[in-house]
């Protein structure tokens, strides 16, 4: 089990977000982690990244408890986050957004133009390549989002959790993401998705789980779970 | 390139002018100019190395000025080598710094801005409590005065400062601190303990600002203990910062020297009116210029180059116009 998250919870005021959730993350696997709007996906990668503390519960990476420790850490150990509101850093070049990451991630080392050049080739990887000395809040919604694709790898990620990576992407720009999922995959790093978009879901996951209310309400490959009945009661009512 | 080769030897001509000035200028009054411009740089810059840089919005940095001022200027009072004192108030500035910072900058943004006033106003009231008396040097130290040993040191300080936030914007350091300054939570996100680095650049901040207190302790021949902690302390160098260029190396001594020649061709004709034309100026700065001068001077090449874009394109409009019309 590379990612393990047990009988997680998390409440803002009444508000259960996260309900007594427990999941497994397999290395090498794509998951998919789904659900209507404020049923807690974004909560649940919030609490693995370590942007916010569980009230209750575990999390760990291969095995060690990370529950308590900062994100800063937990990105060190190797998971890496994208957002779901792109957040390039603004002044900074698209170069630098990603060696930043670079100096900081898991095995992270000095600042030496090998860095550099590292994080020139996953701008090159991401098809950014052209926009390096373009600064963050200069690049499009679609850069964007490669942006913090690559900025994520660039912490040399054993998990990533993407939010919303297709989020208002047109078809042909949906298309090269998927391609570039695959790609990152094929690099032995892990995926956990949330993402709206049910046809790429299909294609790309191995596995989903899906959310209601902080908690699961069915697991299974895409097309079995999809079809469950509980299913398409939380998306299409009754 | 050439442009910036011309700026280099520009820069070097600058410095090595610094360094021979005493042994030319007579008058002290030239030497004191030159300090003050120094030592407004070195406190301007030592803020900007955690606001500018890490873009933690320190309003508490008289306090750290003042512990420097007032360490340095007792121990050597009292016989002490000017160099170990000023040794020590640096080192005392530093200790202040982490004994405020650590519980300080839990608090993000305008609290942290707001508890670091605080804590400076406490400290200045509790000072002119205790040492309500003026401190002046002793007729011995009157007749030893020179300026020349003053200017050098800030000089030095300038100096020192300067090629510290040289060698952070081109580091791993400056980077964090950078992705910090832009966005916090992502910061951690990619890795930045972003805690520690605030710690440790307010630290170094406080510290560097103590060192320019302690130079001022050194150079001043009276003062209330209190005055070192007044606030100005803390605005002049935010202004300064500001209107140089905050985050940005060379900002702080632009910003100093057109401060202090505003300063002193305002203050003689409008007397303490001229606050008013810097709070404005203040204003005008980061509403139009956010990049401050140095900004200004790095787009001049960029705006020159739109200004002649923009011009052939409106001569090109107005021929096809000219043309489309019978």
């Amino acid at each position: 089990m590379l990612l393990q998250v047990e009988g997680l919870c998390k409440a803002f005021g009444g508000l259960r977000a996260v309900d007594d959730l427990s999941l497994v993350v397999s290395e090498g696997e794509i998951l998919g982690l789904l659900g209507p709007n404020g049923s807690g996906k974004t909560t649940v990668f919030n609490l693995i990244a370590g942007a916010l503390r569980a009230d209750a519960g575990l999390v760990r990476l291969s095995g060690r408890d990370i529950t308590r420790h900062p994100a800063s850490i937990r990105t060190r150990l190797g998971i890496a986050r994208t957002f779901q509101l792109v957040r390039p850093l603004p002044h900074l070049t698209a170069l630098d957004n990603v060696l930043v990451a670079q100096l900081f991630g898991r095995g992270a080392g000095p600042l030496r133009p090998e860095a550099r050049d590292a994080s020139r080739r996953l701008l090159d990887l991401v098809g950014l390549g052209a926009k390096a000395s373009v600064p963050g809040a200069n690049l499009t919604l679609a850069e964007r989002k490669r942006l913090e694709i690559a900025r994520a790898l660039a912490t040399h990620p054993r998990v990533m959790l993407l939010d919303e990576p297709l989020g208002g992407l047109n078809a042909t720009e949906v298309q090269t993401a998927l391609a570039l999922l695959r790609t990152i995959r094929a690099d032995d790093v892990t995926l956990v998705i949330v993402e709206h978009n049910v046809p790429a879901v299909r294609s790309l996951c191995d596995r989903i789980i899906v959310l209601n209310s902080g908690r699961p309400i069915a697991e299974g490959k895409p097309d079995e779970a999809l079809a469950r009945p509980e299913v398409i009661e939380v998306y299409l009512g009754r | 390139m050439r442009i910036g080769a011309a700026v280099r030897v520009m820069a070097l001509a600058g410095a090595a002018a610094l360094v021979v000035m005493p042994a030319f200028t007579a008058t002290s009054v030239v030497l004191n100019w030159g300090f003050l411009i120094l030592l407004y740089t070195a406190l301007a810059q030592s803020w900007n190395l955690l606001g500018g840089f890490g873009g933690q919005v320190n309003l508490g940095h008289a306090a750290f000025f003042g512990l420097g001022a007032l360490t340095t200027r007792i121990l050597w009072l009292h016989g002490m080598a000017v160099s170990a004192a000023l040794l020590a108030g640096t080192a005392a500035a530093a200790a202040a710094g982490l004994v405020i910072g650590a519980p300080g900058l839990r608090l993000r943004g305008p609290y942290f801005a707001v508890g670091t006033l605080a804590v400076a106003e406490i400290l200045r009231i509790t000072v002119g409590n205790i040492l309500p008396e003026v401190s002046s040097l002793p007729a011995a130290r009157l007749a030893a005065y020179a300026i020349t040993p003053r200017y050098y040191l800030a000089l030095g300080l300038a100096a020192c400062v300067t090629i510290t936030a040289r060698m952070l914007a081109h580091s791993r350091f400056g980077y964090g601190l950078a992705a910090m300054r832009e966005d916090e939570e992502v910061a951690e996100a990619i890795g930045v303990s972003t805690f520690r680095y605030k710690l440790l650049a307010f630290i170094i901040s406080s510290g560097f600002a103590g060192a320019a207190g302690g130079v001022f302790g050194y150079y001043h021949l009276s003062f209330y203990p209190q005055f070192a902690f007044n606030p100005v302390w803390t605005f002049d160098a935010l202004l300064i910062t500001f209107l140089g260029g905050v985050g940005t190396v060379w900002g702080p001594l632009a910003g100093a020297v057109f401060f202090l020649l505003l300063r002193e061709v305002l203050a003689l004709r409008l007397g303490e009116l001229h606050l008013l034309i810097f709070g404005v100026l203040f204003i005008l700065i980061v509403a139009a210029l956010p990049g401050g001068f140095v900004e200004a001077w790095r787009s001049l090449p960029v705006m020159r180059r739109e200004l002649v874009a923009e011009a052939s394109n409106s001569v090109a409009d107005s021929v096809r116009r000219r043309r489309r019309s019978p």
